[in-house]
């Protein structure tokens, strides 16, 4: 294949294709930030790492170091059950199928993605003996006939929660204004310089 | 009153803080991962504000500004002890300074947020949940490289082998150290090397590594009367290469 565009010569022959190998990388962790007292957690994202702590320690600057926080918690990836993604006027709650139940009860956290393309956000938590069983009953608990296209249920026990002494993680953080480009004030700045120099006004902001 | 104790003190404090902010900023694009990438590089950022915290009380003792004081100093005129200044090397060697130090260092808050000194006990409780950061983290990466493989203990091993002699650094006297402890300003050094030395040691016990006995071990000296390697200089010359081009610009 002669081309000179380097995406294209670079492509491998047709039938030359070799399987990838296996990602050699850490598993992933969901990330769930409360960025106000009393507001609800949301899930923010997802960090690689080693395991629970390491994944806490790496979530706290990946995703709370702008703005305002007030705690953050983490969970192996593999301990959140996602129900099926529905669309237009199907609510996901419609899809989920009740399992056999277990013996145990334990507390769920459960997660309703309102809209499509947001973030998922902490409804509350319910108790039952299987995350299925704690999505039916999420159902009406807080679902008040709203349509949500997709939910999550989390078992507490195995989240790794900010404890109430470590709150002060981030009595700091909403000074650091340096970390948020608009605090720099660069059209401001951009200007007062033309202005100074008496350019004509490019308009720039 | 008498002001030379706590400025010499408040002098060390910040220069070790500027001076490792800115050896671990050398990070930035260059970690690990993505993630610890991202928190080495807050934790340096951290450390040079706290820096600058300190040079404003400096300042207000009568110092020059913060920015002069950070940036037209020449080596012979900082304060920090040489283990902040050495090369990063390579992660290894880095973590195992960054938790050496932060643990000394938020130790050394701890005891500050008692200081008969207003403004430094103040800063002490205004910064406590940075350093309970920097120790967590600093804990959690050397109780996970301290036991995962062969190689990661052994790395570890040898760079906390380096970095012990200059560690104890950190705890040379000042030359005021009664005046400052009978003043209440602050503890003192030897009370500091007690606290960090049981630290240090129920973290390490915890892991395969051996934490080498301080006893035997010499203490690098120096850095707190202006006395550094040959590592200094290039660094003050790097981080204040800009400011030196018009040291009147407004940023």
């Amino acid at each position: 294949m002669k081309s000179l565009d380097p995406r294209v010569t670079r492509l491998p022959q047709v039938g030359e294709v070799k399987p990838k190998r296996p990602l050699d990388q850490f598993g992933t962790f969901e990330v769930f930030v409360q960025p106000k007292e009393g507001k609800p957690f949301q899930h923010e994202g997802p960090v690689h790492a080693p395991n629970l702590e390491m994944a806490y320690i790496l979530a706290k600057e990946t995703f709370t170091r702008r703005f305002t926080c007030t705690s953050i918690y983490v969970v192996d990836t593999r301990d959140v059950l996602v129900s099926p993604t529905t669309e237009g006027n199907q609510s996901a709650y419609e899809l989920i199928t009740a399992k056999p139940a277990g013996s145990q009860k334990k507390i769920f956290e459960i997660y309703q993605l309102a809209k499509r393309g947001k973030q998922h956000v902490n409804a509350g938590s319910v108790e039952a003996d299987s995350p299925e069983q704690a999505m039916l009953l999420a159902k009406d608990l807080f679902n008040a006939g709203k349509i949500v296209y997709n939910v999550w249920a989390i078992e507490k026990d195995k989240i790794r929660f900010t404890t109430t002494e470590e709150k002060d993680l981030w009595n700091t953080l909403p000074e650091k204004k340096f970390r948020d480009a608009s605090d720099y004030k660069g059209g401001d700045k951009l200007k007062e310089f033309l202005t100074r120099s008496q350019l004509p006004d490019t308009g720039i902001q | 009153m008498n002001n030379e104790p706590v400025k010499e003190l408040l002098y060390k404090i910040a220069d070790d803080l500027l001076i490792l902010g800115h050896r671990n900023s050398e990070w930035t694009g260059f970690g690990p991962l993505l993630e610890e990438d991202i928190a080495f590089s807050s934790m340096a950022q951290d450390k040079v504000g706290q820096s600058y915290a300190i040079y404003q009380m400096l300042n207000n003792l009568g110092e020059q500004s913060p920015d002069t004081v950070a940036f037209m100093r020449n080596a012979n005129q900082f304060h920090n002890c040489q283990l902040v200044e050495l090369p990063n090397q390579e992660y290894d060697f880095s973590l195992v300074r960054h938790f050496l130090f932060d643990t000394a260092d938020a130790l050394r808050w701890e005891l500050l947020s008692q200081s008969s000194y207003e403004p430094l006990a103040q800063l002490a409780k205004k910064i406590k949940g940075e350093l309970r950061y920097h120790t967590m983290h600093a804990n959690t990466w050397i109780k996970q490289l301290g036991s995962a493989t062969e190689e990661s203990i052994s790395r570890l091993q040898n760079s906390l082998q380096a970095a012990m002699p200059y560690a104890l650094g950190i705890f040379e006297e000042s030359p005021y150290e009664k005046e400052i402890i009978s003043s209440r300003i602050f503890a003192g050094e030897q009370e500091l090397k007690k606290r960090w030395l049981a630290k240090i040691e129920d973290v390490i016990i915890k892991t395969q590594l051996q934490l080498p006995d301080s006893k035997v071990i010499i203490p690098i000296y120096g850095g707190r009367s202006g006395k550094h390697t040959e590592h200094l200089q290039p660094l003050l010359d790097e981080m204040s290469e800009v400011f030196r081009i018009d040291p009147t610009a407004e940023w």
